[in-house]
């Protein structure tokens, strides 16, 4: 799974950088918002006077509008955005919700290899559009329908304060996409679980028993489009029975298999397809072919530079600088999960795994030490390509050479983990001519796996948190905005935020094609990306400069926009990946945020709008 | 139409009528009650969306409006009275001068803790029933739950809409609406309140007990601003009016002080033969006087109607009570 870089930066590294940025943009927003409303007062009533308004208006909030807020009001607010909410058929997004549910498996590849990934996919992706959709629809109309009915006149009157409205407003949207997504989230689970569950039974024609090994082996029978192999060794005894498994791993899951008393043989329920693992990630750095140490790694010819490649047989190797290590994580070894990519540069067998080794190393020895001691003898692997593969590293797996020539035991804790709990793990590709591909997130120490479904729960915490952001800005464009410009404007900012990325890229130049201007031109006049524009310089000129002002203004709003899709933490469930909670503090922290800016920016604009006008 | 003075003398036989209030209507401050309302060159001007100046919709108006008094704002429509009361409100900003409420600059949202206001149409939630909708008005009022049951059930009472509260307000005719849309402009039991067209959409029993109600809340001690078009409803409760057209004042005062002729002598008289007619002729003549007219006088269509209403109703309980 492709992890974002910035997921690397723990919450407390990211914090102090982040209220840095937020103040800044506060104070620019401050500064513009002060000075447009002075300079239309000035226009308006003159210097003398505009600056009473704006300081009446300042010190208003803050000792009065600001902090006078009543609960009950807002309250009152929120259960009538709720009724308006029922009112307008919010129940119809639910409705449809089901009834894509109802016929899903029609839709769905029965022939997946891995169905947990497609159906968790396919039932969070609905579930954060439709939530999206409804957010986007209840917050853009809701005000503006009040001016336009006049309604607002009844509440206007009331001691209510513009603030109240806003947050009256928006308590009640989100108040009806948190119980829709909450119950989307039980449909959605319920729907999942359904769908992966399925039981076996014992092809008894393929049944065999090796009484040398005391092992009972056999196949499933196909069941949910598959089959497994299974063992069951009659030594091995786990709680008074007879327990073996299926392997190898079939779509992502293996069943237990019971010998029972009568010498008959159960399959349990399937294991290990819903999952959320805790990765430990570490710090990447390459070494070269002569072994000198290098930020980034051989670049095979690949446009996406996501991964560095190392050349096997060299000195080259990739190092996962890894912290806290140690025996209460680890207690009976490493546990190490890698997906790493493969580059041949000669055919060879094409099925055949490319073997690497792996060394582990104590980054910052003692100066004591004996130099020996400081890395393990190379643990063989073979690298599967486009897959997980678990490496166990056990205690007893962990050997030196010493100087007779001799291998002997050494301690992981003692010897290769430094002071700090630091540990560094090398990865070499064995074979020549050939390379292995990684990035950052592709090899992490795995420390236990948490619960799917508080993984699930967490994962419906980032699309809510999604719904909060689109509500508020549904609201705050509806404070001056008509019911169907606020929905445009709500939506503009879903799109910019969503894909702030691509116009980053776009005008960096790494997305070929140039931008609006551009590739409208290049589309009408059938010319291809990559080549240069069929144009005089001047018009290339002109085309290209309009481009980059445009980009240049789209990336200013989009970058102080939410970025939708870092909210988006569906992927890693429906990869089987535990939620840090470093993530979920940094995206409330964020939704926090523009809660705060908006509030205050909602309450200037209710302020100062005339509501009868 | 009749001044307060010329109402039918059967009906000031009813104690609970209002035209006995009518009669004498309870002595308000006038210019010497504590001000509630004041505008001090109060002008409003409606822009286009390039800011061009559209409609001059009040004009530098100067006015007081004291405790305890109703007072009317009249205008034909387009004369600025809605646009004054927005003022009032808050729910429009003065172009230029000053709009005070309770010594209050009108935009103060703090202000609203003491008024009431009855918008010309009642705009209201139509998804939300009688009850449901004084609930959350009161909640606005931030009420305790209790505070908020005895007056919504007071209030639902005093509108005469027990028998609907629990319908939608979609549902509910114009007068109802009307009716509850005066009950939520009551629910905080306000000192000021301002009632834009309150009799728009009424039928006559019900503008008429309108008008008992806007007098019975002046004698309760409150203050009552309301505008309309209708000059037999100005005329009916209003101490003083304001006369506006195109957004000026144009005439402020007393109604009983603006309306009398002072140059003209109105006798009323019951039981006259033609002989006594004749003689009271000639003593206008011989002392120089100029005879206008003399005739029986007519009623008022609304009063006539009331009388009927009022008869058949009784003749109808009449009737099943002998049953």
């Amino acid at each position: 799974m492709v992890v974002d870089p910035s997921e690397f930066i723990t919450f407390n590294e990211w914090f102090p950088l982040a209220i840095w940025s937020y103040a800044k943009i506060v104070l620019l927003l401050l500064s513009a918002g002060l000075g447009i409303c002075f300079a239309i007062a000035v226009v308006r009533h003159g210097p003398t006077e505009a600056i009473y308004i704006i300081s009446r208006a300042v010190t208003g909030f803050f000792s009065r509008d600001g902090v006078q807020v009543s609960p009950r009001r807002v309250i009152a607010l929120a259960q009538l955005a709720i009724k308006e909410s029922l009112r307008r058929r919010v129940l119809v997004v639910f409705g449809v919700f089901v009834l894509v549910m109802l016929f899903a498996g029609w839709m769905l590849d029965v022939e997946s290899d891995n169905p947990a990934r497609l159906y968790l996919g396919f039932v969070l992706t609905m579930s954060n559009y439709l939530v999206l959709a409804l957010a986007m629809f209840l917050s853009a109309f809701s005000l503006p329908n009040d001016i336009k009915d006049r309604t607002i006149y009844t509440v206007a009157t009331k001691p209510v304060r513009p603030l109240e409205i806003f947050w009256g407003r928006v308590l009640g949207f989100i108040t009806v996409g948190t119980i829709l997504l909450v119950v989307m989230g039980v449909v959605s689970g319920i729907f999942v679980h359904r769908g992966l569950d399925h039981r076996h039974q014992v092809e008894t024609t393929s049944a065999d028993f090796d009484s040398e090994l005391k092992r009972h082996s056999g196949e499933t029978s196909r069941d949910a489009h598959h089959r497994h192999d299974f063992f069951v060794d009659e030594e091995t005894v786990i709680g008074g029975e007879i327990i073996g498994t299926t392997d190898p791993i079939v779509k992502e899951h293996r069943h237990q298999v019971t010998l029972k008393e009568d010498d008959s043989l159960q399959i349990g329920r399937p294991q290990g397809s819903l999952q959320a693992r805790v990765p430990i990630y570490g710090k990447l750095f390459f070494r070269n072919r002569e072994g000198q140490a290098e930020d980034v790694g051989l670049n095979v010819g690949k446009e996406w530079t996501y991964r560095s490649y190392i050349e096997g047989n060299t000195l080259s190797a990739a190092v996962w600088n890894f912290s806290g290590v140690d025996e209460t994580k680890f207690p009976e070894g490493l546990l190490l999960e890698m997906d790493i990519r493969v580059f041949r540069t000669s055919k060879g067998e094409i099925e055949a795994q490319i073997p690497g080794e792996i060394i582990l190393r104590n980054p910052n020895p003692k100066p004591d030490a004996d130099p020996a001691r400081q890395a393990c003898m190379p643990i063989p692997f073979a690298a599967t390509e486009f897959a997980a593969s678990e490496v166990f590293v056990g205690l007893d797996q962990l050997k030196f050479q010493d100087v007779s020539g001799q291998l002997k035991p050494l301690n992981l804790f003692e010897d290769l983990v430094d002071e700090n709990g630091q540990l560094e793990v090398w990865i070499r590709c064995r074979e020549r001519a050939q390379f292995f591909g990684m990035a950052q997130a592709d090899v992490y120490l795995k420390a236990q796996n948490n619960s799917f479904w508080m993984n699930f729960a967490k994962c419906h915490l980032g699309l809510w948190m999604q719904m909060v952001l689109v509500v508020l800005f549904g609201v705050f464009f509806s404070t001056f905005l008509t019911g169907i410009v606020a929905m445009k404007a709500t939506l503009a900012t879903i799109v910019l935020g969503m894909f702030s990325g691509f116009l980053a890229d776009v005008h960096s130049g790494e997305v070929a094609g140039g931008g609006p201007l551009e590739s409208l031109f290049r589309n009408t006049t059938q010319q291809g990306v990559t080549t240069d524009l069929d144009v005089s310089e001047g018009t290339s000129a002109v085309m290209k400069t309009t481009d980059r002002v445009y980009l240049r203004s789209m990336m200013l709003i989009s970058g102080h926009l939410p970025n939708y899709p870092e909210f988006n933490t569906i992927r890693k469930v429906a990869y089987g990946y535990d939620i840090s909670h470093h993530i979920i503090a940094r995206h409330m922290v964020i939704t926090f945020g523009y809660f705060l800016v908006l509030s205050v920016m909602g309450y200037f604009v209710l302020r100062t709008r005339e509501f009868a006008a | 139409m009749d001044t307060p003075e010329a109402v039918d003398s059967e009906q000031q036989e009813s104690p609970d009528d209002v035209s006995d209030q009518q009669q004498s209507p309870a002595p308000a401050e006038g210019a010497e009650g504590e001000v509630i309302i004041e505008t001090r060159s109060l002008t409003k001007v409606y822009r286009d969306f390039w800011g061009r100046p559209k409609v001059r919709a009040v004009k530098a108006l100067d006015m007081q409006v004291r405790r305890g008094e109703i007072f009317g704002l009249l205008g034909p429509n387009g004369s600025g009275k809605s646009t004054t009361i927005k003022l009032l409100l808050g729910l429009l900003f003065p172009t230029s001068g000053q709009a005070l409420v309770f010594d209050k600059n009108s935009t103060d949202v703090s202000k609203n803790e003491r008024i009431g206001y009855l918008p010309e149409e009642s705009y209201l939630y139509k998804f939300l029933n009688a009850e449901e909708t004084l609930d959350f008005y009161g909640r606005l009022f931030n009420m305790s739950a209790a505070q908020r049951r005895s007056r919504t059930q007071q209030l639902i009472d005093l509108v005469d809409l027990n028998w609907a509260k629990r319908r939608q307000l979609k549902e509910y005719s114009k007068g109802m609406t009307r009716r509850i849309g005066l009950a939520q402009a009551l629910i905080n039991d306000p000192e000021l309140i301002l009632l834009d067209e309150p009799t728009t959409g009424l039928d006559p029993i019900g503008t008429r007990e309108m008008k008992d109600l806007i007098i019975k809340l002046r004698d309760q001690g409150k203050t009552v601003l309301m505008c309309s078009h209708l000059l037999a409803d100005v005329q009916d409760v209003c101490d003083r009016i304001a006369i506006l057209h195109q957004g000026e004042l144009k005439e402020l005062g007393r109604v009983d002080d603006l309306l009398s002729v002072q140059d003209v002598t109105q006798i009323q008289a019951r039981g006259l033969t033609p002989e006594a007619e004749e003689e009271i002729r000639q003593v206008i003549e011989r002392h120089q006087g100029e005879l206008v007219t003399m005739e029986n006088p007519s009623t008022t269509l609304e009063d006539l109607f009331l009388k009927i209403v009022r008869e058949s109703d009784s003749a109808s309980t009449a009737e099943m009570t002998e049953k």
